[in-house]
């Protein structure tokens, strides 16, 4: 295995598993600037084999893992002689429509991997009306980042759910990606959000316990739709078994888009 | 046989593509819709995209699109 470098070690790997590809198959979506932030952060390796690619990104104390093969023969023979996946704690979402996913999980799940959970995509498309005023909801400051990561990792499932590494929540806020409501000089809650364009997705939406049932998700929300005049599409990954988080969202206005992610652990994670 | 236009549509049927120069920074494709278009793109037009041309500005607009895929040996 070796440490990634340069964005196009990614792009010559990627070249050499779909080069006569005659199905293929991967997991690996890198937006351009998170790709080139993980490398200078010397968090993603490499290995390769006939016909695949596979790369590691560290995160905490696993890797995720991601392929790149020129069919599912080519994925499942280079899983079962990879170094990388026999190595400490592996993570692997699975991401498509229901069809594909159940074609490849198969052979996944003979090479180690177990259902660990189920996200769903759901999108709103158009922008809400919005209404209320939300005068405790503000952008998070670089001294908030500490509480907002830790608010994150106590509500989420952190193999799950691609929980923010501080420098990257640093980041977050320093580009106003973060919602907070303070009451009493405490965190009551969060909403982190990414904006492309036309385009929006919350990563993360949460009250603290003490703080719920008193509005603090609503006014979140709704700030962040008055904020996003121009967006005309809205995305976010929810647990596809927790009801109470998909009816707050179908509130909203979210609903299924078909997209599903089967997050998986090897075996050596268990 | 699909044209690109068509086959946007059905990605994200939402959207104007006539009306966007770059559908990156507009948000119009997001990554996993790059990978999805890709796909299409192969099989609609019978070729193989080469992965070191999976790069955003080969999916910024329809013309961008149009040259990668002549590139490729594709008639779009």
């Amino acid at each position: 295995m070796i440490s990634i470098q340069t964005p196009p070690q990614v792009l010559d790997a990627i070249q050499t598993a779909k080069a006569g590809a005659k199905a293929y198959c991967t997991n690996f979506f890198p937006v351009e600037s998170k790709l080139q932030s993980w490398i200078d952060h010397g968090e993603l390796s490499a290995e390769w084999h006939p016909g695949a690619a596979f790369f590691f990104r560290a995160d905490r104390d696993f890797r995720h893992f991601y392929f790149c093969a020129a069919d599912q023969a080519s994925l499942e023979q280079g899983m079962a002689s990879s170094s990388g996946l026999k190595a400490g704690q592996v993570v692997t979402d699975l991401v498509g429509n229901e069809a594909l996913l159940n074609q490849l999980l198969p052979g996944l799940e003979t090479a180690g991997f177990r259902k660990h959970a189920q996200l769903q995509r759901l999108a709103r498309i158009g922008r809400p009306e919005t209404s209320g005023n939300t005068p405790e909801v503000g952008f998070a400051e670089k001294g908030d980042a500490p509480a907002v990561l830790s608010l994150i990792e106590s509500l989420f499932d952190r193999y799950g759910e691609q929980l923010p590494l501080p420098y990257e929540l640093e980041s977050a806020v320093n580009g106003r990606q973060v919602l907070v409501v303070k009451l009493a000089g405490e965190l009551a809650g969060v909403l982190f959000f990414e904006t492309q364009g036309l385009a929006s997705s919350v990563r993360f939406w949460a009250v603290a316990g003490k703080f719920r049932a008193q509005r603090v998700g609503s006014a979140l929300m709704q700030y962040y739709f008055q904020i996003q005049p121009a967006v005309r599409r809205f995305t976010l990954w929810v647990d596809a078994h927790n009801e109470n988080a998909i009816q707050k969202y179908r509130h909203y206005g979210y609903a299924p888009d078909g997209l599903i992610d089967h997050v998986l652990v090897h075996r050596t994670t268990l | 046989m699909k044209s690109v236009a068509e086959i946007l549509k059905e990605i994200r049927p939402e959207f104007d593509f006539t009306a966007s120069s770059d559908f990156i920074a507009d948000g119009m494709l997001d990554s996993f819709d790059m990978v999805t278009l890709v796909s299409a793109l192969d099989k609609n037009f019978g070729i193989s995209i080469p992965g070191t041309d999976i790069v955003p500005e080969n999916f910024q607009n329809l013309q961008t699109i149009d040259a990668l895929l002549r590139k490729c040996g594709a008639q779009p």
